[in-house]
C-alpha cells in the first residue's frame, strides 16, 4: 500500500494564502489609486492582441523602471519588493510580448514624475508601454500597485493591487504578470502554472514539482524506489504517476493539495505511462498482457479497466488530446515505434509520422493542432519535432546537441518542457514551441527527466 | 600340503630374502617380553580413539540455503544465465533459446524455485518505450521457458525498462549487456 506522505507545507500555504491576494486584489479592479488622467479599465479593442496561438505576437517596447523607494521600506519588506520586481522583470521577459527597456537603458532619460511629460521621453526609446510599478507595507503585508500605461494615449490599460505576505513576493509578481499577459493577448499567462517531473537528486527516482520558471522546486514523492512518469490532471488537483515500490511498476495517484498517494491500478505486472483525460475522469495507461503491451482506460478510482488499443507488439505511452475526443500513442505495429491517433472508444486508428525509424512520447498542444514529439536523429540522440495535424507536415525544434525528449506543451502553447543531455547529465529546459528558440535550463541538480506541465491553475 | 613342503619352505626364504634385501637395516622392534603384565590383577582400563571431527568431503547444497547464495550459486554455476536481445528487439535468438533451454531444464531439475524474469533495455530509446520494451523481452523468455515445461505460474515478470543498468556506458559493449533477461530466484514454494 502507498504511504499517505506530507507534501511540503509550502503547496498548501500557498493555496490557502491565494486567496489572500484574490481578496485584496477586489477592490483594485479599478486602478487604486486611479492614476490622474486614467480612465476606467476599457480593454481597448485596438491594443487587445487576439492571435491564434501559433502566430507570431508582435513583441512591444516595454519602459520598465526600477520600484522606486524600495531601500527606505523595513529590511524583509525591502527583501520582498526585490524579488517581486525580478520576478514581475522575468515573467515579462518570458512572455515573449515583450521587450524590455529596464533601469539602466532608462538611465539616459531625465525623467519628472509626471506622465503626461515624461511619456515622450519613453516613447523617444522606442517604448509603446509603460510599467509602473510601487510596493508599499500594510501591516505584515506587502502590496504591490502596478500599472501598465499605454503611452500614447497616456492610459492606464492594466491597473492592479495585489497583497500578501512576504513569502508571496513571487506570486504576486506572477500574478500580475498573468493578468497583463491575459489583457494584451486575450489568453491567460502561464506564471502560475508549475511542470513535474523526476529527479534523483535526492538518491532514488521521485516525482518532483516545481514553478513554470525553475523556482521553489519540491519533492513530491518519497517511496525510495522507482517513481517515474508524472501526468496532471486536467483541473490541476491530481498526479497519476508510476512507481515501482510495491513491486513492478503501477499506477498511483497523488493529490496535489494534500500530498495524499493512493493506488490507482496495481494489477499485472506492467502498468505504465498514465495520461488523465481533459476532464480529469479517466486515465489512459499501457498495460502488457504477456509480451503484448496495450493502451488501457480505466476511471480515475481505478474501476472500470478496458482495453483501447489491439495489436501484437507494444501500445504505449497514451496522450489525451484537448478535446476528449482523441488519444494519441507509440505503436510497433509497423515495425518501428511511430505515432499513431485514434479515436477516444478505440477506433479510426491512423499513423501520424512517417519520417524516421523511432518516435515517442505525443504531446498535443492545447488547441489540439500539433502534437510534439521525440524522433531518433542518430544511435544514441532524439531531437524534438513539432507535427501540424492538418498537413500532417513536421518541424524539427532542436538539432545536433544532446539527447532531447519528453516533450509537454505549456497550457498556451507557446513553450514547450523537455528533457536534454546538452549540457551533459539529464536536465530540464524549455524552449519556443514555433522557434526552437530562447531554451531556458530550469534544472541543474541530479540527473532530471520526463516534465509534466501542468494546466492552467483554477 | 604336505606333498611339497620344500617348495614352502623355498617361498618362504626368498620372501626373507627380498625383505632382507630392500631394508637393510630393519628398524628395532620394541621387546614387548620385558613389559608384559604378568599379573593381570586389576581389571583393564579401556582405552578408546581420540575423537576427531567427522571429516564430510560433501559440501552443503548451496541451492538449499539462502536465496541470495541459491541465486549466487545458480549464476555461478552456469544453472541460469541472461538472455540478450538486439537494439528495439524483443526476438530471441538462436544463443538466447540455447541458454534458455539450460535455465528451463534447471528450474525443471528444481521445482521449487519460484523466479522473477527482469526485463532491461540500453539507454538509447526512450524511458517509456523502453519499459514496454524490457516487459515485452522478459515475457518472450518466460513464453519460451513455459513452452519447455516450466509452469507459468512459477515466473514472473517485471520490466526495469532503462531504469537499471548492468553496465553504465554509453557504447555498444555496455548497451548490448544491457539488453537483456535477467533470473532472479525470489523464493521456494514446498514441492511433493
Amino acid at each position: 500500500m502507498p504511504r499517505a506522505l506530507p507534501w511540503p507545507a509550502v503547496v498548501c500555504a500557498v493555496s490557502l494564502l491565494t486567496a489572500g491576494i484574490v481578496a485584496a486584489q477586489d477592490p483594485a479592479a479599478t486602478p487604486a489609486p486611479p492614476p490622474a488622467g486614467a480612465g476606467a479599465q476599457q480593454p481597448g479593442r485596438d491594443i487587445t492582441v487576439v492571435l491564434p496561438e501559433a502566430n507570431q505576437l508582435p513583441i512591444i517596447q516595454l519602459a520598465f523602471p526600477a520600484v522606486p523607494n524600495l531601500s527606505s521600506l523595513p529590511g524583509p519588506a525591502a527583501n520582498a519588493g526585490r524579488e517581486l520586481d525580478r520576478t514581475l522583470r522575468s515573467d515579462l521577459d518570458r512572455t515573449g510580448i515583450f521587450e524590455i527597456l529596464g533601469p539602466e537603458e532608462l538611465a539616459v532619460l531625465t525623467v519628472s514624475g509626471d506622465l503626461e511629460r515624461d511619456a515622450d521621453q519613453y516613447r523617444s526609446l522606442g517604448a509603446a508601454m509603460l510599467l509602473q510599478s510601487e510596493v508599499k507595507l500594510e501591516g505584515d503585508k506587502v502590496v504591490l500597485e502596478g500599472r501598465l500605461i499605454d503611452l500614447a494615449s497616456r492610459q492606464t490599460i492594466v491597473g492592479k493591487r495585489y497583497r500578501g505576505t512576504y513569502d508571496l513576493a513571487r506570486r504576486i509578481a506572477h500574478t500580475f504578470a498573468d493578468e497583463i499577459v491575459l489583457f494584451l493577448t486575450s489568453r491567460r499567462g502561464i506564471a502560475l502554472t508549475s511542470i513535474a517531473f523526476v529527479s534523483d537528486r535526492d538518491g532514488s527516482k521521485e516525482i518532483y514539482l516545481m514553478d513554470y520558471d525553475g523556482q521553489d522546486q519540491r519533492r513530491a514523492t518519497g517511496h525510495k524506489s522507482i517513481s517515474m512518469s508524472p501526468a496532471w490532471s486536467g483541473s490541476g488537483e491530481t498526479i497519476a504517476y508510476v512507481s515501482f515500490f510495491g513491486g513492478g511498476p503501477a499506477l498511483y495517484l497523488a493529490d496535489v493539495a494534500t500530498g495524499r498517494k493512493s493506488p490507482l491500478v496495481t494489477e499485472g505486472s506492467l502498468n505504465a505511462s498514465p495520461a488523465f483525460s481533459p476532464d480529469g475522469r479517466q486515465v489512459a495507461f499501457a498495460r502488457a498482457l504477456g509480451a503484448n503491451i496495450e493502451i488501457f482506460v480505466c476511471n480515475r478510482d481505478g474501476s472500470g479497466v478496458r482495453r483501447l488499443s489491439n495489436s501484437p507488439g507494444i501500445d504505449t505511452n497514451p496522450a489525451w488530446s484537448p478535446s476528449g475526443q482523441e488519444v494519441a500513442f507509440t505503436s510497433s505495429r509497423a515495425g518501428t515505434p511511430q505515432i499513431y491517433v485514434m479515436d477516444v472508444e478505440g477506433s479510426n486508428v491512423r499513423r501520424v509520422t512517417f519520417e524516421g525509424d523511432y518516435n515517442d512520447g505525443a504531446a498535443w498542444s492545447a488547441d489540439g493542432t500539433r502534437i510534439a514529439y521525440a524522433t531518433r536523429a542518430e544511435r544514441n540522440r532524439f531531437d524534438l519535432a513539432v507535427l501540424d495535424l492538418v498537413t500532417l507536415a513536421s518541424q524539427k525544434l532542436t538539432s545536433g546537441l544532446g539527447s532531447n525528449e519528453s516533450p509537454s506543451f505549456s497550457p498556451d502553447g507557446r513553450r514547450i518542457a523537455f528533457s536534454s543531455t546538452r549540457a551533459g547529465s539529464s536536465q530540464i529546459f524549455v524552449l519556443d514551441a514555433r522557434t526552437g528558440g530562447t531554451i531556458e535550463q530550469l534544472t541543474f541538480q541530479g540527473s532530471n527527466s520526463a516534465p509534466d506541465w501542468s494546466p492552467y491553475v483554477k | 600340503m604336505n606333498r611339497r613342503p620344500l617348495a614352502w619352505i623355498t617361498v618362504l626364504a626368498l620372501t626373507t630374502l627380498v625383505a632382507a634385501c630392500a631394508k637393510k637395516t630393519p628398524p628395532p622392534q620394541p621387546d614387548l617380553g620385558s613389559s608384559t603384565v604378568t599379573t593381570p590383577t586389576q581389571p583393564a582400563t579401556d582405552v578408546n580413539p581420540q575423537p576427531r571431527p567427522a571429516v564430510d568431503d560433501k559440501k552443503p547444497d548451496p541451492l538449499s540455503g539462502d536465496i541470495a547464495a541459491a541465486n549466487d550459486h545458480a549464476y555461478k554455476a552456469g544453472l541460469l544465465g541472461d538472455v540478450y536481445f538486439d537494439f528495439d528487439k524483443s526476438d530471441l535468438t538462436e544463443p538466447s533459446r540455447a541458454r534458455l533451454a539450460r535455465n528451463a531444464e534447471f528450474l525443471r531439475a528444481h521445482p521449487e524455485f519460484q523466479l522473477s524474469i527482469e526485463g532491461h533495455c540500453d539507454e538509447r530509446g526512450t524511458n517509456e518505450y523502453n519499459l514496454a520494451l524490457g516487459e515485452r523481452r522478459a515475457a518472450a523468455a518466460k513464453d519460451y521457458m513455459v513452452s519447455l515445461g516450466v509452469a507459468a505460474t512459477r515466473l514472473r515478470t517485471i520490466s526495469y525498462g532503462e531504469e537499471r543498468p548492468q553496465c553504465t556506458g554509453s557504447d555498444e559493449s555496455c548497451w548490448s549487456l544491457n539488453r537483456r533477461a535477467h533470473f532472479l530466484i525470489t523464493g521456494r514454494t514446498n514441492v511433493g
